[in-house]
């Protein structure tokens, strides 16, 4: 028979005297700072400096008139991952599916509220969780037999949908193709945090790879060359590089394609961020062993089809906690993008703060920066946690870790 | 007891390797085996047997001597050891399965990206394979779940797969619990009776007196004695094959 609540707490928090008194003196400390907090945040802290700045925080000085792009690639990206999430799970409502619609329904009638929308915007982001939630619910029950109707080669392009989507929202942000220019020094807030972290992302992880394989590679050259450029970044704290971007960048890369201070960061960040997960992968690499090469080679795969089919998939497998971390401190890195001058959240929560209107109330800003960096990466902790589960095949049905753990004694 | 033809499958002549830190690990050996034929390699351990048979399908380099393969001189032009190893089968001592692949996807990776079949003509030569070795069931199990004498199954399957001319077992149940050796060597036993063309490196005398053709002895990297089981058993013409004889038996 299971202990009472009473009972267990009683034996995991008293279990002998210090136990009891560190447990005490936590408590006690706990709840002074709690009760301190929230004493701030319901009674002091003055809010008015988000809610009349919620535009700027999001998207910095982006033209309203051309805000409705935004909304768009928004609605887009809600749709798509409407659709991912439906596909997944199909008609199951797992825990987690269910603790995330929850959490997202209460965020929807929370939020824009607090924030103190305009009606019009507060219906929007209604609208956005309805149809993020209705496609999660659709996809899901009639998804699945579309899914198995579509050709092999259908379903191996519609996950390509996810990089043309990338490239869309690009356009969208950036104009273009018969949409207004808008120059990246009117993006801002954390539009511009999340472009240029999931820009980063994206390009630092192919040149991660080719640098970690290089790094072991049989040519000298290569293995020199790779080796003095991991070297060089990882020995270089990134704020030098950013500045060090911004005045010789232009010189290194083919013309036009640094033009622009955001995009030399975002270049920066990306060669910066290389350097880290190459490590990752390559520590990855060094944990497959030797054998799965020369098994599939002795099977007539050549080096590349060794590589992408048998080792990578292994050593990126080990490395993926490495390299979510490093994209968790990526994101985070970010916010010295204000130091050259961009106006990413931090750059745009300067710029608030140095409004006469809002002196003092430094408190309120930095708090809801850092909460929206925690659900940024918690969401990105949360995602990486949920593809090692997927792709963990050493569990099985009889492994014992999985059974329930041992009875507590009583 | 299939009865293997004159056509040379093997042929290794006064095949020496250094290993980069000087070592002479092999001292001018040479091997003829032929279709169809059971080899068994023995020897102490470190007397370059592994090494030897994996110089078959250039897993190793060597600096002297000459190899060739199904007909074919094993050379520096990849292209040609890619098509030797296309050819030659190796099951090694520890599985060597592709942990993040299903049993069935481990057999059909290499015919499907190497000999470009069709996947259902795959996938049903490998659910027969895998009937062959009594593994049927486990074909959408990860390696990771199944016990070592089934991986090893699995590993001969994989092999298999690729319709080898010969196999090559680098120590195949050196790696098993006792009680596993057994199915293991079932399996080699009844390929070596569908005629298959095997260079086994192995210590199981129980196997090798009873399906080899010939015994190799291998020490210090050179060839020491080469006979047929019963000979070599019984009657070794050298003493340093009466030493190690003696060691195992």
């Amino acid at each position: 028979m299971s202990p009472s609540l009473p009972q267990r707490l009683r034996r995991e928090l008293m279990a002998t005297p210090t136990d009891a008194v560190v447990s005490l003196v936590l408590i006690v400390a706990i709840t002074a700072a709690a009760v301190g907090f929230l004493r701030w945040a319901l009674f002091k802290a003055q809010w008015v400096v988000i809610q009349a700045n919620s535009t700027l925080f999001a998207v910095g000085r982006y033209p309203i008139e051309q805000q409705w792009r935004l909304w768009l690639l928004v609605t887009l990206l809600t749709a798509a991952t409407g659709l991912g999430w439906g596909l997944l799970r199909g008609r199951r409502w797992p825990l987690h599916d269910r603790i995330a619609a929850g959490l997202l329904t209460a965020l929807a009638l929370w939020a824009p509220a607090a924030l103190s929308l305009s009606l019009a915007i507060q219906l929007r982001w209604w609208a956005l969780t309805a149809l993020l939630l209705a496609l999660r619910w659709a996809v899901g029950v009639w998804g699945p037999g579309w899914w198995s109707g579509l050709s092999p080669l259908g379903q191996r392009l519609l996950p390509l949908g996810w990089p043309l989507l990338y490239l869309t929202g690009m356009v969208l942000i950036s104009g273009g193709l018969g949409l207004t220019p808008v120059s990246p020094s009117e993006w801002g807030g954390l539009m511009l945090t999340l472009l240029m972290a999931s820009f980063a992302m994206l390009l630092s992880f192919p040149l991660g790879v080719a640098l970690a394989l290089a790094r072991r590679s049989d040519l000298p050259l290569l293995r020199w060359g790779s080796v003095l450029y991991i070297e060089f970044i990882r020995g270089a704290p990134l704020i030098t590089l950013l500045f060090l971007g911004q005045n010789i960048l232009g010189f290194l890369l083919p013309g036009g394609v640094a033009p622009d201070r955001v995009w030399r960061a975002a270049w920066v960040l990306t060669f910066f961020c290389a350097a880290y997960l190459a490590e990752a992968v390559r520590s990855g690499l060094a944990a497959v062993p030797r054998g799965q090469f020369e098994a599939a080679r002795a099977l007539g795969l050549t080096v590349p089809q060794s590589l992408a089919r048998v080792v990578l998939p292994q050593a990126l497998r080990t490395a993926l906690p490495t390299m979510v971390g490093q994209f968790i401190s990526l994101l985070q890195d970010t916010t010295l993008l204000s130091l050259i001058g961009l106006l990413d959240l931090l750059g745009t929560a300067r710029s608030v703060m140095a409004n006469p209107a809002y002196l003092g109330k430094n408190a309120e800003v930095y708090f809801t920066l850092a909460v929206l960096f925690w659900c940024c990466c918690a969401a990105l902790g949360l995602g990486s946690r949920a593809l090692e589960r997927r792709l963990d095949t050493s569990r099985s049905t009889t492994n014992p870790s999985d059974s329930a753990p041992s009875p507590a004694v009583a | 007891m299939s009865q293997p033809s004159a056509e040379r499958m093997i042929e290794a002549r006064g095949v020496q390797k250094w290993y980069p830190n000087g070592f002479h690990a092999l001292r001018g050996v040479d091997l003829t085996v032929h279709r169809g034929e059971v080899v068994v390699i023995m020897g102490p351990s470190g007397s370059g047997k592994s090494t030897f048979i994996r110089t078959f399908n250039a897993l190793e380099d060597f600096q002297q001597g000459t190899i060739s393969v199904d007909g074919r001189a094993l050379s520096n032009d990849l292209r040609d050891i890619d098509a030797i190893r296309r050819e030659v089968g190796m099951v090694f001592q520890q599985f060597n399965l592709f942990p993040h692949l299903t049993v069935l996807e481990n057999l059909t990776l290499a015919p499907i990206q190497v000999r470009k079949r069709p996947k259902a003509e795959v996938e049903e030569q490998a659910y027969a394979l895998l009937h062959r070795v009594g593994i049927r069931e486990q074909a959408d199990k990860y390696p990771g779940q199944l016990s070592g004498g089934q991986q090893q199954r699995v590993a001969i399957a994989r092999s298999l797969c690729m319709e080898p001319r010969i196999l090559l077992f680098d120590e195949p149940t050196s790696s098993l619990d006792p009680e596993m050796v057994r199915e293991v060597l079932e399996v080699m036993r009844n390929l070596a009776a569908d005629g298959m063309t095997m260079v086994v490196v192995t210590h199981e005398v129980g196997f090798a007196r009873e399906v080899a053709h010939r015994v190799v002895l291998m020490a210090e990297g050179e060839v020491v004695e080469e006979a047929d089981p019963a000979t070599f058993f019984t009657n070794p013409s050298h003493e340093r094959s009466r030493q190690f004889l003696a060691q195992i038996l």
